[in-house]
C-alpha cells in the first residue's frame, strides 16, 4: 500500500521535473534546426523544379518564414505549451495528426525489437556466460560481433535479397499488402509477415549489445560472495543462476534499455528507409531534408517525451529487481 | 520435345497460323487488376493546381482531367475539350467542351468549371500557371459546353499547357467562395479523370479506384491504381522484382539497376513518354565572378567535357549529347536546330587550353591555372559520380577542382539566393514550350533572387532577351521556329552553361500491363487505356 504511494508520488516528482527539461530540449531543438541553411518554401519550390517570385513570397508568407526568428520562437513555444505542434506545410497536415498516424507503426517495430534484442540478448548472454571460453561461449560471442559490427542497412538488404526475392518467404517492404486491402486477423497476419524483417534487422545490432552486456554481467556476479555463499549453502548452479545471478545482472540491462531508447529511434530510421516501414523515423528522416521545421521539431518532441517517459519506467523497474534501491 | 508454345511460335514464324496478337487484344482489353506504382518521393499534397512538385502530377493526372491530351509530335489533342478554334490574330481560343463528363461527386461538368479553374485558380496560384497564362485576360462561357479565351497578346505556348497534369480543371462549386489554398478539398480531390481517389495512408500508400462514370466509354480498364512511396532505391528494384510494384518512373529504379532487372522475364523498361520534360544535364557557371565572367573560360570548359564519356559511364548510356538549350525533342515543331557552335568535338582538351592560354591563365609551376569551387546538385549518386569526372576533366586543362555536396535546401539557397558558388553542376527541364521553360533560365527578367531553377548563371543578353519575347508572341510556327533558331545560336556562342547531354528518364514496367506509356507525358497521363493482359 505505502509502497505503491510512494511509486505514485515518486512518478508524479519525475513527471513535474521532466517540464523544465523538456522545455530545454524545445528550445535548443529550435534553435539547432534553425542553424540549417534553407528553408521549406526553397525545398518545395525546389521539388516542383520550377517557381515564379510570386509564388517564393507567398510560400515564406504561408510558412511565416518572413517572421524575425523570435516570433517564430514564441509562436513555437505557444505551440508546445498548448500540446498544438503547429502545421506541417509540406504534408499539409497538423503536425500532431501526423505523429498520431505513424508512432504506432513505429512504437510496434521498437517494443519487437526491444522484446526481440532484450530476450535473446539475456538468453545468448546467459548461455555463453555461465560456461565462459567454452565452444558454446566463442561461437555466441563471434555471432554477437558480427552482427554488432555490420552496418544496419546492409543487413536489411541481404535480408531482403535472402527471404524476399531468392526464397520469395516475405514481402520486400511496406507494412500491408497494398493491393490486397485485408481486414481483421488476416491484415494482422499481413503486417506480422511485414515485420519479420525490419525487426529482425533492427534487433540483430542491440541483441549483439545485451550478448555482451549480459555476458560480461554475468561473469561479474559468479564471482559475488553471495554466489560463493549460496554455493556452500548447497544450492544447485541452477538455482543460483536462476535465482540469484540472472537478478542481479540483469541491472545492466535494464539501465541500457533506458539508454538505447534513444538509440533506437535512430537506428529505426536506417530500417524504416530501407524497409519502407512507415513509422516516425522515416517521417524526421523526410522532414529534415524538407526542412520542414515544424514536423521535425515535433517528432524530436515526441521522441523527447518517449525517453523521460522510458527512462521513469526503468527506475521503477530498478527497485522491483533490487528492492534495496529506494526511490527517492 | 517441344512445348506447345515452342511449336505455335514456329507455326508462327512460319506463317502458317495468325497468332491473337496485339492489335487484336488492344481492341478488346479485359477490365480489372490493379497495378502498384512507385511515386518517389511521397507527395507532400495532392493539390496539383497549387503544386508542380512532380510526384504529385503522377497520381493527380489519374484522377483530373485537362481540356487536352498530347501525342508524340507534341500536338494537342481532344480531352475535355473536343475541338477548337483559334483566331487569326492568337488573341481569342474557343474551346467546345464535351457535354458527358461529370465529376466524382456526381455533379457535371461545365464550362463554369473551365472559367472558374483558369481564372481563379490556375492564373492565380499554380507555380507555373502565374507565368503561362500571364496574357490571359477572360475567359468567356457563352453556354455550358463552349469556352473562349481572351488574351491580350498571342500566347502560342499556351496550348502546350493544357493537360490534366499541367492544368487541371476541379470544380467550381466545391472551391468557389473558399479559401483555394487551403481547401479541403486538397487532399480530397474531386475531379472528372478515369480513377477516383480513395484513400491516403501517410508514409504508406495512395489508392485510386475505377470510375465507373468515367465518360470515355468502357474505360478505364484497371479496377485500381496504388502509388507508394519507397525511399530506399535497392528496396525499389527489389520490389520490382518481386513483383510488388509494377511501374516505376522517373529514376525509382536507379540506372545502374535498369539492366539487371529487364533481363529478368516480365520486367521491361522504355525511355519514352518524357518528351514533354526534355531535362538537360548541364553546368551552370556563375558568370558574376572570375574567371567565370570571361566567355573564353566558359567555352574552354565546355570544350574540356566529354560528353559520350559521361554519358556512357556515370549515366549507363541514358541519354543524348545536347547541343545547346533547347532539346531535340522539339525537332518536331522545327523549335530545335543543331546549327550551332559545337563544342563537342574531339580534340576539346586542346582547344581547351589554347583558349584558357589566351585568357591569360597560365599554368603555374605545378601545371594548375586556377582552382575552383565544383558545387554538385544533391540529386542522387550519378551527380557525385559526374562531379568526380568533372574535376578530372578540368584538371587536364590545369584547373584544380575541389568537389562540394550538400543537401538540397543548403544547395538551392547557395545557388539561387546567396548566388555563392562558382560552377555547379544542375538540371533543368525544357518542358512543353521554350516560353515555359527555356525563358525562365535565360531571361533578364528570371534573375530573380530567392526563387529556385531560373536564371542563377546572372548571363543573359539584350538580343536573346529581345527573340525570347517575340518568339513568346509570334503564331506563325515557322517564323517563330526561326527566332529560337536565332537564339539558341547566340546563347551557345555565350555559353553562360555547359550542355553536357540531353538525359533520358527511364521507365521500368512488370510487362504483363499494356499502353502504360502512350503518350509524351508518360507517368503524368491518366491510365485509362492501361490493361492487364490475360
Amino acid at each position: 500500500m505505502s509502497v505503491a504511494r510512494d511509486r505514485a508520488r515518486y512518478i508524479g516528482w519525475r513527471l513535474a521535473q521532466a517540464v523544465p527539461t523538456l522545455l530545454l530540449i524545445v528550445t535548443l531543438n529550435f534553435l539547432l534546426v534553425h542553424l540549417a541553411p534553407g528553408n521549406a518554401a526553397d525545398v518545395l519550390a525546389g521539388e516542383a523544379g520550377s517557381a515564379t517570385p510570386q509564388y517564393m513570397a507567398f510560400l515564406r508568407h504561408e510558412f511565416g518564414l518572413d517572421q524575425p526568428l523570435y516570433v517564430q520562437y514564441l509562436d513555437y513555444l505557444r505551440n508546445v505549451v498548448s500540446l498544438d505542434l503547429g502545421y506541417s506545410f509540406r504534408e499539409g497536415m497538423p503536425v500532431r495528426d501526423l505523429i498520431a498516424t505513424r508512432l504506432g507503426p513505429t512504437l510496434l517495430l521498437m517494443g519487437t525489437t526491444i522484446v526481440l534484442s532484450i530476450g535473446l540478448g539475456v538468453l545468448f548472454g546467459l548461455l555463453a556466460g555461465t560456461r565462459p571460453n567454452s565452444l558454446r561461449d566463442n561461437v555466441i560471442s563471434v555471432f554477437a560481433l558480427v552482427s554488432y559490427a555490420t552496418p544496419l542497412f546492409w543487413v536489411g538488404l541481404m535480408l531482403i535479397v535472402l527471404f524476399a526475392i531468392e526464397l520469395r518467404w516475405l514481402p520486400t517492404s511496406g507494412m500491408v499488402n497494398i493491393a490486397a486491402f485485408y481486414t481483421g486477423w488476416a491484415k494482422a497476419g499481413d503486417i506480422a509477415r511485414h515485420l519479420v524483417l525490419p525487426a529482425i534487422t533492427l534487433s540483430l545490432f542491440y541483441m549483439a549489445l545485451y550478448v555482451r552486456l549480459m555476458r560480461a554481467s554475468i561473469l561479474e556476479q559468479r564471482g559475488m560472495d553471495y554466489v560463493v555463499t549460496a554455493r556452500s549453502k548447497g544450492l544447485t548452479e541452477r538455482a543460483i543462476t536462476y535465482r540469484h545471478v540472472l537478478r542481479n545482472a540483469s541491472l545492466p540491462i535494464v539501465t541500457m534499455a533506458g539508454v538505447q531508447i534513444g538509440n533506437l529511434l535512430g537506428g529505426s530510421v536506417v530500417v524504416e528507409t530501407v524497409f519502407g516501414w512507415p513509422g516516425i523515423g522515416l517521417l524526421a528522416y523526410k522532414a529534415l531534408f524538407a526542412r520542414d521545421l515544424n514536423l521535425l521539431l515535433g517528432v524530436f518532441f515526441v521522441a523527447a517525451c518517449l525517453v523521460i517517459v522510458v527512462n521513469i519506467v526503468v527506475d521503477v523497474i530498478y527497485t522491483m529487481l533490487d528492492p534495496r534501491i529506494g526511490l527517492r | 520435345m517441344t512445348s506447345r508454345r515452342d511449336f505455335l511460335q514456329t507455326l508462327a514464324a512460319s506463317g502458317t497460323i495468325l497468332l491473337p496478337g496485339h492489335a487484336l487484344a488492344q481492341a478488346n482489353p479485359k477490365q480489372g487488376g490493379t497495378l502498384v506504382m512507385d511515386v518517389l518521393p511521397e507527395p507532400p499534397t495532392l493539390a496539383s493546381y497549387l503544386s508542380t512538385s512532380g510526384p504529385i502530377g503522377q497520381v493527380s493526372a489519374k484522377f483530373y482531367d485537362g481540356l487536352c491530351e498530347y501525342d508524340f509530335n507534341l500536338k494537342p489533342i481532344p480531352s475535355l475539350a473536343t475541338s477548337w478554334t483559334t483566331s487569326p490574330d492568337g488573341k481569342t481560343i474557343a474551346f467546345k467542351l464535351r457535354d458527358d463528363v461529370k465529376f466524382h461527386d456526381g455533379s457535371p461538368f461545365s464550362s463554369a468549371d473551365v472559367q472558374f479553374t483558369f481564372m481563379e485558380v490556375l492564373k492565380k496560384f499554380h507555380p507555373r500557371g502565374i507565368n503561362t497564362f500571364r496574357s490571359l485576360q477572360a475567359v468567356d462561357v457563352p453556354d455550358a459546353h463552349t469556352v473562349v479565351f481572351r488574351l491580350d497578346t498571342p500566347a502560342p505556348y499556351m496550348m502546350m499547357a493544357l493537360s490534366g497534369y499541367e492544368s487541371p480543371i476541379v470544380p467550381k462549386k466545391l472551391f468557389a467562395g473558399t479559401d483555394i489554398q487551403n481547401s479541403k478539398y486538397a487532399n480530397n480531390p474531386v475531379g472528372t479523370g478515369p480513377f477516383k481517389f480513395v484513400e491516403w495512408q501517410r508514409g504508406q500508400y495512395m489508392r485510386f479506384d475505377r470510375n465507373p462514370g468515367y465518360w470515355r466509354p468502357g474505360q478505364p480498364h484497371l479496377d485500381r491504381i496504388v502509388a507508394r512511396f519507397i525511399g530506399d532505391a535497392q528496396t525499389r528494384s527489389a520490389a520490382m522484382q518481386t513483383q510488388e510494384i509494377n511501374y516505376g518512373a522517373f529514376g525509382a529504379i536507379p540506372y545502374f539497376d535498369v539492366a539487371r532487372l529487364t533481363k529478368i522475364p516480365g520486367i521491361a523498361s522504355t525511355t519514352k513518354g518524357y518528351e514533354m520534360q526534355s531535362p538537360i544535364v548541364q553546368l551552370d557557371f556563375n558568370t558574376r565572378v572570375k574567371p567565370f565572367d570571361d566567355v573564353r573560360v566558359r567555352r574552354a570548359i565546355s570544350y574540356a567535357i566529354d560528353r559520350k564519356f559521361v554519358i556512357d559511364n556515370v549515366w549507363f548510356g541514358f541519354g543524348k549529347p545536347a547541343t545547346g538549350p533547347i532539346s531535340s525533342n522539339f525537332s518536331p515543331s522545327g523549335i530545335y536546330t543543331s546549327d550551332v557552335h559545337n563544342y563537342n568535338v574531339p580534340n576539346g582538351t586542346d582547344v581547351a587550353n589554347k583558349l584558357l592560354d589566351e585568357a591569360g591563365y597560365k599554368r603555374n609551376a605545378d601545371g594548375t591555372r586556377f582552382e575552383i569551387v565544383h558545387d554538385v546538385t544533391p540529386y542522387g549518386d550519378e551527380w557525385q559520380r559526374f562531379g568526380e569526372y568533372v574535376k578530372q576533366a578540368l584538371a587536364k586543362i590545369g584547373i584544380k577542382a575541389t568537389i562540394r555536396y550538400e543537401d538540397v535546401p543548403t544547395w538551392l539557397r547557395r545557388i539561387y539566393t546567396d548566388y555563392d558558388f562558382q560552377l555547379t553542376s544542375n538540371w533543368l527541364q525544357n518542358l512543353a514550350d521554350p516560353v515555359i521553360g527555356i525563358d525562365r533560365e535565360y531571361s533578364s527578367w528570371s534573375i530573380k533572387k530567392g526563387t529556385v531553377f531560373v536564371n542563377a548563371t546572372g548571363w543573359s543578353s539584350p538580343e536573346t532577351d529581345k527573340l525570347m519575347k517575340d518568339a513568346a508572341v509570334e503564331i506563325d510556327p515557322k517564323k517563330r521556329a526561326d527566332l529560337y533558331h536565332q537564339f539558341q545560336k547566340l546563347v551557345v556562342d555565350a555559353a553562360p552553361l555547359v550542355w553536357v547531354f540531353e538525359l533520358q528518364f527511364v521507365t521500368v514496367y512488370d510487362t504483363k500491363f499494356k499502353d502504360l506509356v502512350v503518350s509524351p507525358l508518360g507517368t503524368y497521363s491518366p491510365f485509362n487505356a492501361v490493361y492487364v493482359e490475360s
